[in-house]
């Protein structure tokens, strides 16, 4: 019999809850949320926002799940710190549970800038069941809203926010949307999809001050000029919540620093999901991937780690998926390359009046990038080459092809081949 | 559990199983009326070729599915009973996350309908209507233990 525990109910808490349950029907296992919400599938809080799904859709288990899985769960449970050296965690309530192994898949939290008026009420991220509702309670008395920041989360807010009938400015300091998926040229189609469907976008400009007494009512920019809005959502990004560990010997960089298995500097003790430093397999480097897929990934490794299986985990890389209005778009691993960086290469399909923009970017033989908009249909195989790292010269001039497909792959492939008889 | 395989020596690249999936998929179950229909019923399966081959490509419903693991909805679930990936479309919000991890490229986007195209071996029927529509019987569907 172990005692597990666990500090995050999201998907790297969950799927490790699964791993840990397939292999051990026994043990205890306690989980820790810092939220008051079962856990759900917190991707999808933009779509209950733009009021696409209903509430029910939200939970990514049955309600049963935790009693089904003997699962002791508390909610608003948020950990002050960890302590290594007596195996166990303070909670802010003073509360102390022991563990013989712990999991941190505490996640990350948006960043808000240092602006004047930041604080005041009516300025939201946009991460929580919680965020949501409370956003979605101002949008009857909500003419105009401010988006800070072009990522991903401030994408989907506007246009979740444009939905509910909102009219939105997005405010991007960089040059361009999504810069930290997609390139200037990819960026393009997605921006041009965005305005065509009334969303502003902002770029090269910065929000020096929300302006209002008591309630919002406007923002101002870098510039100096102003706009309506009486609602800002701020989607300026996500930092590890790694403050438990400050104070512990858990070695910690931009998140928390993981081993092949996963587990921390500390043995007993391992992390998964948006908190977790991974070895990412497209830059060479420890970096943190803060995506659901990932996370489900990492949980489950973990999870089985801490039963007492060796499962080594590959790396992690960046892959994102998201949709606007009709344009799909997909980014795997490196999305740019300097100009003058000669050691990698750039093939390249651009199509404005189709829509459809491919990019691949390669080091050698090996793909390292990709990104599509338009057409996704082959992001998987692309997908497959890079973490496989497949040499890919025998197929070269075949990936931007129309009908290229898993047949061009077949004598790449290492596992052998059993449904083509 | 059955499984679908395909002898690739005698596929002729016809896409008669293309159409037969697109059929059997329709809200009419009729080819000649599947062209009106409100939503067009699109094909799960397609066949593609490779050095003189063809290759009909779909989901093989792995038991290790990538794909259910990337959905964020939670709308993709591994039947261990059936060995089918099951798609809940109430669930399904069209994010793709299916598409861009399939190591097969068997997942499609619907961009129209919003729902990924994928096989379910047709579960209501006894057998995958591609199984039939295959003229040289190039789709063979039968267990995965006897298969070669």
């Amino acid at each position: 019999m172990k005692n597990y525990l666990i500090i995050g109910n999201s998907a790297a808490g969950i799927s490790a809850v699964e791993a840990i349950r397939s292999k051990d029907k026994e043990s205890k296992i306690t989980l820790l949320s810092s939220e008051d919400y079962p856990g759900y599938c917190r991707c999808l809080i933009s779509y209950f926002l733009a009021g696409q799904i209903k509430e029910d859709k939200l939970l990514y288990r049955p309600e049963s799940f935790y009693k089904d899985n003997n699962v002791e769960l508390f909610l608003n449970k948020k950990v002050s710190r960890v302590d290594p050296k007596k195996n166990k965690v303070v909670c802010e309530d003073r509360t102390q549970i022991s563990y013989d192994q712990l999991l941190i898949a505490t996640g990350s939290s948006p960043k808000f800038p240092e602006i004047q008026g930041i604080k005041k009420k009516g300025v939201f991220g946009l991460r929580t069941v919680k965020d949501t509702k409370e956003i979605d309670g101002l949008l009857p008395i909500t003419r105009a809203a401010a988006v800070l920041g072009g990522g991903l989360v401030g994408l989907k807010a506007a246009y979740a926010l444009k939905k509910r009938g909102v009219d939105v400015k997005v405010v991007i300091k960089s040059d361009q949307v999504l810069s930290q998926m997609l390139d200037f040229e990819a960026a393009l189609f997605v921006q041009k999809r965005l305005e065509e469907n009334g969303i502003d976008v902002v770029l090269g400009q910065d929000v020096k001050e929300i302006i209002g007494e008591g309630d919002i009512r406007a923002v101002k920019l870098s510039s100096g000029k102003t706009f309506e809005a009486s609602l800002i959502v701020v989607g300026k990004g996500v930092s590890p919540n790694i403050d438990l560990v400050k104070d512990a010997e858990i070695k910690t960089g931009e998140g928390i620093v993981t081993d092949k298995l996963l587990q921390t500097n500390v043995p007993n003790i391992y992390a998964s999901g948006d908190v977790a430093e991974t070895f990412d397999i497209t830059i060479g480097k420890y970096a943190v991937n803060a995506l659901w897929p990932v996370a489900i990934e990492q949980g489950r490794i973990a999870g089985a780690n801490m039963t007492g299986d060796a499962i080594n985990y590959d790396g992690s890389l960046g892959i994102n998926s998201i949709e606007f209005f009709g344009l799909p778009t997909v980014s795997l691993g490196i999305y740019k390359k300097d100009k003058a960086d000669t050691s990698l290469e750039e093939l390249k399909l651009s199509d404005a009046k189709s829509g459809k923009y491919k990019k691949l970017t390669l080091r050698g033989n090996l793909l390292i990038g990709a990104i599509l908009v338009g057409d996704i249909k082959s992001s998987g195989l692309f997908l497959r080459l890079i973490r496989e790292k497949i040499d890919i010269s025998p197929i070269k001039d075949k990936l931007l092809e129309e009908n290229f497909g898993f047949p061009d792959l077949l004598e790449l492939i290492k596992d052998k081949e059993k449904i083509y008889v | 559990m059955k499984k679908l395989f395909y002898e690739v020596k005698k596929c002729l690249g016809c896409k008669s199983c293309e159409v037969a999936c697109a059929v059997a998929h329709s809200a009419s179950g009729d080819l000649f009326k599947v062209f009106h229909e409100e939503k067009l019923s699109l094909p799960r399966k397609k066949v593609l070729s490779s050095k003189g081959n063809n290759y009909p490509v779909s989901c093989r419903h792995c038991k290790d599915p990538k794909c259910v693991d990337a959905c964020m909805a939670a709308a993709l679930v591994y039947d261990t009973k059936s060995g089918i990936v099951e798609h809940i479309e109430e669930r399904c919000v069209g994010c793709w996350m299916c598409v861009m991890v399939c190591p097969y490229g068997a997942i499609r986007p619907n961009i129209k309908s919003k729902l990924p195209l994928r096989c379910d071996k047709c579960k209501d029927k006894l057998e995958p209507a591609c199984v039939k529509a295959c003229p040289t019987q190039a789709v063979i569907w039968q267990e995965e233990e006897v298969a070669r």
